[in-house]
This record gives C-alpha cells, structure tokens and sequence, in this order.
C-alpha cells in the first residue's frame, strides 16, 4: 500500500512540474483591431479644381500589434491597413468628386509603462499610401492620383480604467508624416504630358514637415462584453501639403466601431501549438 | 525624453500654420469674375504669345461686372471677356449655356460642303463604315477615299487593316479630316502611326511651371511611332480646312513629316495648347488651353498649319458636283 501511495504521488508531483512547465510558456499575442467608419470630409485638390470639395466617407482600418519578442516587452511591431472611399460634392452642387484611398504602414513602439493602468507608446511608422481621385466632367485633368510615402510619428497613450464589472480601455492615437517622398503633378500638366510623352520632371518631391503637415487622431474605448471586445471612437484627419505653388488640403472626421481582439498564431517548425491547443488542421 | 517628446508634440500642433492655402472667394458676380481671371492668368499658356495684356482686361471688364443684374448678364459678360483670347480651346460652362470663340472658322471659307462628298462621284450611299472611318474607292476604283469627322471616335488597327485591305488595289489615298474639330490625341498618333516607316519627332510640348505668363518647362519632344504590323507604303494625301481643329491639328503636324504624305486644302483651324478646366465659385466650369504644343521646327501650331498644297473650292466646280479639293488629291496621287 505504502509503494501505491508513493507512486501515485511520485506520479502526481511529475505532472504537477509538467503543468507548470506548460504554465512558465509564454507566447506573444497578437491584437488585432478591425474597424469600420463613416463620417465627413473635405477635400481641396488646386489640380483638379481650386475649390472645397465636401461630402461623406466610410473607411476600414486593420490593426496589428505584438511585442518583437517574448523576452522583450519595451518593443512592439505595428502594421495598419486603411481602405478609404468618400464622395463629394463642390459647393455649388455642379460636380462631383469620388476618392479612393489605400494605405499601408509598418513600425516600432517604444512602451513606456507610467503606471499599471498607464502606458505610452511613442515610435515611427512607415506607409505608403496611394489616393485616386476623380472629377469626371473635367477636360483632360479629370484624375489626379496621390501616390506618397512617408516615415510617421506615432504616439499612443492608453488607460485601462477598472470598474466593478469590465475594464474599459482607453487609446489616444496621433500619428503625423515627417520625411518622405510624394508625387505632385504641376497644375499645367496634363496625365497625357506625363504619363504617355513621359514629361514626368519635378513631379516627385522631397517631403518634411516644411512641405507636408498632418495629424491623425483617433480616440477609442474597447468595451468588453461577454464573448468580445468592442471598439467604439472617433478619428480626425487632417492633411496639408504642398508642392509646385499647389497647396492641397484633406480633413476628416469619423466616427468608428469594431472589434479587437488578441490572437496567436502557430504554424512552421518552431513555432508549435502547444499539445492542448486544437487545430482544424489536425 | 520627455523633453524631446514635448517638443515634437508641440511643433506637431504648431506646424499645420506654416502653409498657407489660397484664398478661396465668394460665390458673387465679384468673386466668380476674380476667379475666372486669375485662373486665366495663372494657367493659360497663350498670353505672352498673342501679345494678350490680361491686366488690361481685367480694369475693362470688372467696370462692367459692377453693372451685372443677372447670373445670363454675368455669363455673357464673362464669355466675352474670354473670347479677347482668341482660342477656340477655351470655354465657359454653365447649367444654361455654353460660351464659343469660333472665329478661328467663321472667318474663313468652310472650303467643304457634306453634299459633295456624299454625292456619287465620291462617298454616294454606298459607302462602308468603320470605326468612325467611311470609305470608298474613287476615280474607277484608283484612289481609296476616307472620310474622317471626329477623333473622338475610336477605331481599332483591324478597322484600319480592313481598309487599308480594300484599298490594296489602289495607287494610293485620301484622308479627310476637314470639318473634324478634334477629340483624342491618342487617336491621332495611332492613326499617323500607318504612314510612318520608323519613330520620328514630329513635335514638341512644354506646360507651365509657375504664374508667370512665359514660365513654362522645357519642352519634351513628341515622336510618333511606326505601327509594328500595319503600313501604308504608297501616297497619301490629308484633306484639311479652317474646321480641322485640335487633336485634328495635332494629326497633321504628324503627317507633315510622314515620308509620302501630302497635306492639301486650307489651313487648319489650329488649337494648339493641350487644354485643362478649372472651376468658379458658382460652380461654372472654364476650359483654357494650358501646354502649347510645337512642330518639329519649334513654331507655334496654336494659330494652324499650312498645307503643302493650297488649294480651295471653286463655285463652278461645286455646280458641277465637283469638290475641288479632292479632285487636287486625286491628280496628285495619280501623278
């Protein structure tokens, strides 16, 4: 009898170290954030037409986030997809304007960790971003295509305010350009100069923040509920730029909601998902 | 580091002051006639060219916008003051009416009539159609005949080869582009781009740079191409007149170079800038000419281009159902 009990318990105290090996595994969660928006913009384009265009827009955001790796938690990699589409109008009501957006960015945060429930996150982020845009009843310049790429500024602050049922989690997102490069058209070229007789000289300038201001803001709560994680906010934009005497302006203003949520991935020969996690490949 | 981020916050919120946008003006007679004057200044090309003292214009006209009472008053007051630019290429659009400068033809003799061309001794009623091209064979089966009217009408190289097909037989053809008032430029390289045995500069295009009158880029040049599979080896001849306009022009700055080509008629009725639209306050829009373009020698082709061959339609000829000017491309072709 005595030998079973020393068994069971020899057996017991194994599997305990082994769980708890499991338990020491730490594994970098990925957050993803996916929203939808719908608001108002403006847009003035001088080589299209020197007046305000306004209207209304929706747009998709993806967001990414996870630590560079498990033993350093200081860093995070970011990437950011948004998908834009607005509709306008100019103020006499006489023509219309349609705006296509994709925008694509990469980067690094540095977390500074201010308290338990207060962190900044400050880094840079690199995009490139391409914008269609189209006034059809123009002559021969009824498109102009905004094609850039920039290195941004990137600011994050968050809260997690604790409440008696859920935790509510605050961001405030700034994001600005600093230096980059972007394609100008001068106001007297036509797309049949540039493009078919290749007449494309000082079309593509240097940007810095001598030539090219924005701020992007976004302000969120995530709400948990029961089985996720909701994302309600608003985001402003503003962009200002100038090139060849033209000075082009785009605000924005919407308001957002979706979800976010933290996953993991495992896949190849290192990364392998751990005996109790189920996969439908299996 | 806190410091930095501080500072960088700062110059964030501070920065968007530093460029400044234009002024945008109000929506009054005032503000639309500022408007359209400064977009004439700033963007149309021509000014300095025909010797045009836009300031001048501006003291004269804005007298009288004083004295508008009504948005047609306006119009009219507008479109005249456009029409002191002597271009076809440059219009005033609103929901109710459109503004002209059509003297570049008025002018002058037509130097085409639509029925003698479709009279039996050329096109008849029996003529085929492709890609905006009709045609026929003329002078007992000798001489093929395209009449062109509108380069805003698309063809495609196997149109062209099925013409060119049915004219296989023939010692060589006519191209009429009198009366066709332009369209695609496009078009009008391709459709130079049968007679060419090999790529050849046949002109030259600049657009401008800054606000200054003359401030234009240097000018790049514009080849045409020789089409890869498809080539006109024998004479043709163009058919032009005073209506021969824009992209039209442009063609024929093509074929003026084009190794057996013969420009006969009048001169074209020119349009040489590129032109680009804007907007006014009231949401009228403004169409001007903007790049001028050149010929191979660098001159000028905003006022037309003289044929090879000068030749007109003569009353006694027109009686006789003859039209003069083909009758000149025939003889030279059979030569």
């Amino acid at each position: 009898m005595k030998k079973i009990v020393v068994l069971l318990l020899t057996i017991f105290v194994c599997l305990c170290v082994q769980a708890q090996n499991n338990d020491n595994q730490r594994y970098l969660l990925t957050t993803k954030s996916s929203t939808f928006g719908v608001g108002l913009s403006d847009i003035i384009d001088p080589y299209l037409s020197p007046l305000v265009y306004s209207g209304v827009g929706l747009n998709y955001n993806l967001d990414t986030r996870r630590f560079l790796s498990d033993k350093n938690t200081n860093y995070s990699m970011q990437s950011t997809l948004a998908l834009s589409g607005d509709f306008l109008l100019n103020p006499a009501l006489s023509s219309e304007m349609i705006y296509l957006g994709i925008n694509y960015g990469w980067g690094l945060n540095y977390h500074f960790r201010l308290n338990k429930n207060l962190k900044i996150l400050a880094g840079g982020l690199w995009d490139i971003d391409f914008g269609f845009k189209n006034v059809s009843r123009n002559i021969n310049n009824p498109v102009n295509l905004d094609m850039s790429t920039n290195l941004n500024l990137t600011g994050l602050l968050m809260y997690d305010w604790v409440l008696r049922k859920r935790t509510l989690h605050f961001q405030a997102k700034l994001q600005s350009p600093l230096i980059g490069c972007m394609f100008v058209p001068f106001g007297g070229a036509s797309y049949y100069d540039m493009f078919e007789v290749g007449n494309l000289d000082q079309s593509f300038h240097f940007s810095s923040i001598h030539n090219k201001q924005g701020l992007n803001q976004t302000y969120t709560v995530d709400v948990p509920f029961y089985r996720s994680t909701w994302r309600f906010g608003l985001n402003i934009q503003s962009l200002k730029y100038k090139a060849n005497d033209l000075v082009f302006k785009q605000d924005g203003m919407s308001l957002i909601v979706g979800t976010t949520f933290d996953d993991i991935s495992f896949g190849g020969r290192k990364k392998l998902a751990p005996q109790n996690f189920i996969s439908t490949n299996e | 580091m806190k410091k930095y981020i501080y500072i960088l916050l700062l110059l964030v919120a501070l920065l968007p002051s530093c460029i400044e946008e234009p002024a945008q003006q109000p929506n009054t007679f005032k503000g639309n006639f500022e408007s359209l004057w400064k977009i004439i200044d700033t963007k149309y090309c021509y000014l300095d060219y025909k010797h045009i003292n836009w300031d001048s214009i501006y003291i004269v006209y804005k007298q009288r916008v004083d004295t508008v009472k009504n948005q047609y008053a306006f119009f009219d007051l507008m479109g005249n003051m456009l029409g002191e630019l002597k271009d076809g290429h440059v219009n005033l659009y609103s929901d109710f009416d459109q503004s002209h400068y059509w003297k570049w033809f008025t002018d002058f003799d037509p130097n085409f009539s639509s029925t003698l061309i479709f009279n039996s001794r050329y096109l008849g009623t029996d003529y085929r159609s492709a890609g905006g091209f009709r045609y026929k064979k003329i002078n007992n089966g000798k001489v093929g005949y395209m009449y062109y009217d509108d380069f805003s009408d698309r063809f495609s190289d196997t149109n062209i080869a099925y013409i060119f097909k049915s004219f296989s037989d023939c010692e060589g053809i006519i191209i009429d582009v009198r009366d066709n008032g332009g369209g695609y430029l496009d078009s009008a390289e391709q459709l130079a781009s049968y007679f060419f045995t090999e790529e050849t500069v046949t002109g030259y295009i600049s657009y401008k740079t800054s606000v200054g009158h003359s401030d234009f880029s240097k000018p790049v040049q514009i080849t045409t191409p020789s089409h890869n599979t498809i080539q006109w080896a024998r004479p043709v001849v163009v058919l032009t007149n005073r209506k021969s306009f824009s992209a039209t022009n442009n063609f024929v700055c093509r074929m003026k170079l084009a190794p057996k080509a013969t420009i006969v008629g009048d001169m074209t009725g020119g349009g040489g800038g590129m032109p680009l639209s804007s907007e006014l306050p009231n949401g009228w829009l403004v169409r001007f000419s903007a790049e001028p373009m050149y010929d191979v020698n660098m001159n000028h082709i905003e006022w037309g281009i003289e044929p090879d061959v000068n030749d007109s339609l003569k009353v006694v000829d027109q009686a006789n159902g003859y039209d003069t000017i083909i009758e000149k491309a025939i003889q030279i072709i059979s030569q």
